[in-house]
């Protein structure tokens, strides 16, 4: 490091006896004036001069956070599916087919008065086709595919609360114009269960990654402290705190584990991007999270797991040349 | 200044370095450890600035037992007490100035302040002419200097020079020991461990004699070897 007040003066000789019997009070541990500056500055220099050491640390983070990234965007979507579906609280009925005007009154009067039900929509058959036809695009037509509409009329029954819907659907299921109720609840309720599944199998590989990364980030690191140890053990016996010593590596591991999250969050945010697009052009209304509400997420909880993996792994790194 | 209290020192390998030591230096003495290799003179100079710690008794810096310091007041200990090697330990990177500076710069020297102070010591060794140069280009007497300066630029009150002469030439071994020296009567209490049997029958300083990790001498104007 260059030093820019290293310049001979020619300075008379002066006393460099001990200027005063008592000390002073030392300035604080790990407190120095030029702090911070010379922490960062250090620590990029440490991350350049190691080189392929901090690439391949940086790699290693980048794919362990990869696998986190990945539940992480998989665990968001599930849920936002899983709340889209317990958000409508609706039950679909579905009807047999050549009912009169009056069964279809009088059915709709009797579910109307079922406990908790807020609303009754009649959806005729020419409705529910064009509503297919609607989700589906203009892809297929399938006006000029049927001869016959196959799909059934219906009412859509919506309640005061989700926990009525189980109720509603199975007495809805006692009336004999009805063919067939449609209760989204059990679906939402597997969902949920997959994307707790989903949420444990990925935290636990997500902490395994973590640790194979941990152990890289402080052999990288190791590498480091040990090429410099010369400087190190100089700190030590000039009177450098162990914290002054230890910062720079800190720095060094958040870097590291920081650059790595980075990459991640740039591949999840992208591959989440790519296959939201994909999905959405196949089915319109499948209730999938925004990519930039995703990317968001997603990249504030891996750059925190990738920066602390990093200066834990400094940590570990570090210790063993601390020790007075 | 220091004082040892029956300190003895045996490493896990059982290697018995020091035996029941006791000493007592006082402020502003010039003292020579001497004693064959293997005989504990480095790991008494290590036990000053808490580097070793003792199997038994108690070691006073400045009235203070080191054996008993905290962790984290071990750095505060160190930069009131210099220390310089046989091997000068210089950073090959950095010029004579930086080096001298980076003992002020881990330590948390306002920039101001440390670039005077690191002149004045580079001055005092006789080095402020070769500030800009890298240990590769000063001769090993010069790096010794460099180190002194190093050692020194804290304003500590005890210098501990461990075989400050070993690898250097007797015209130079004498004008390290005459720096030494000149620090010393400037203020500092010197200790200096040594092989260099006519440096110290010269200065004819106090010597403390050390045999088997025991003292088995210690005279105020002493030689090198005793019954002369």
């Amino acid at each position: 490091m260059s030093r820019g007040g290293c310049t001979p003066l020619g300075a008379e000789p002066v006393s460099h006896a001990p200027a005063d019997a008592r000390p002073r009070r030392p300035r604080r541990a790990g407190r120095p004036s030029r702090g911070i500056r010379y922490f960062v500055a250090e620590g990029v220099q440490g991350f350049r001069r190691n080189g392929v050491m901090s690439a391949a640390a940086v790699t290693i983070t980048m794919v362990t956070l990869l696998a986190l990234g990945g539940a992480l965007a998989v665990v968001m979507t599930l849920d936002h599916i899983v709340r889209h579906l317990e958000g409508k609280v609706e039950v679909a009925v579905y009807l047999r087919d050549g009912l009169t005007p009056g069964q279809v009154a009088g059915l709709h009067t009797r579910l109307a008065g079922l406990p908790g039900v807020m609303g009754v929509v009649y959806v005729s058959k020419e409705e529910a086709l064009d509503r297919l036809q609607h989700s589906v695009g203009r892809g297929v037509d399938f006006q000029d595919l049927l001869v016959r509409n196959p799909l059934p009329a219906s009412f859509i029954i919506t309640a005061d609360r989700p926990s009525r819907l189980p109720a509603v659907a199975s007495a809805a299921r006692e009336f004999p114009e009805v063919e067939d109720v449609s209760d989204a609840t059990p679906f939402a309720s597997r969902l949920l269960r997959v994307t707790r599944i989903v949420r444990v199998v990925g935290a636990a590989t997500g902490v395994a990654l973590a640790l194979v990364a941990l152990i890289i980030i402080a052999s990288a690191i190791r590498l480091t402290v040990f090429a410099r140890r010369a400087e190190v053990e100089v700190m030590r016996l000039v009177g450098a705190t162990a914290s002054f010593i230890r910062w720079p590596f800190l720095v060094e591991g958040a870097i590291t584990g920081g650059c790595g999250a980075c990459a991640a969050v740039l591949i999840v945010a992208g591959a989440y991007t790519v296959v939201a697009y994909g999905a959405r052009a196949f089915l319109p209304d499948l209730p999938l999270p925004a990519p930039e509400q995703v990317a968001l997420s997603v990249s504030w909880k891996l750059v925190l797991w990738g920066v602390s993996i990093g200066i834990l792994g400094s940590l570990l790194a570090v210790r063993r040349y601390l020790r007075v | 200044m220091v004082e040892f209290q029956n300190v003895t020192k045996i490493y896990p390998n059982g290697v018995t370095a020091l035996r029941d030591v006791t000493l007592r230096i006082t402020a502003r003495e010039f003292v020579f450890i001497v004693g064959a290799t293997g005989t504990g003179k480095s790991t008494l100079m290590k036990m000053i600035y808490r580097e070793e710690l003792p199997t038994s008794g108690r070691v006073l810096v400045e009235g203070r037992d080191v054996t008993r310091m905290r962790a984290r007041q071990i750095p505060f200990l160190r930069r009131r007490v210099g220390v310089v090697f046989e091997d000068f330990r210089l950073l090959p990177r950095k010029t004579a100035c930086e080096n001298v500076a980076f003992a002020l710069e881990v330590t948390g020297a306002c920039p101001g302040q440390e670039d005077e102070r690191v002149q004045e010591v580079l001055a005092v060794v006789g080095l402020a002419a070769r500030a800009g140069a890298r240990p590769d280009e000063l001769s090993a007497g010069e790096q010794q200097r460099v180190s002194i300066a190093r050692a020194l630029v804290h304003r500590p009150l005890l210098l501990l020079a461990d075989e400050p002469t070993g690898n250097l030439d007797p015209d130079t071994s004498w004008d390290i020991v005459q720096l030494l020296s000149q620090i010393n009567v400037r203020g500092t209490t010197v200790v200096v461990t040594t092989h260099n049997k006519t440096i110290v029958d010269i200065l004819r300083r106090r010597v403390v004699a050390l045999e088997g990790g025991a003292i088995v001498r210690d005279e105020p104007r002493g030689l090198y070897a005793a019954g002369r």
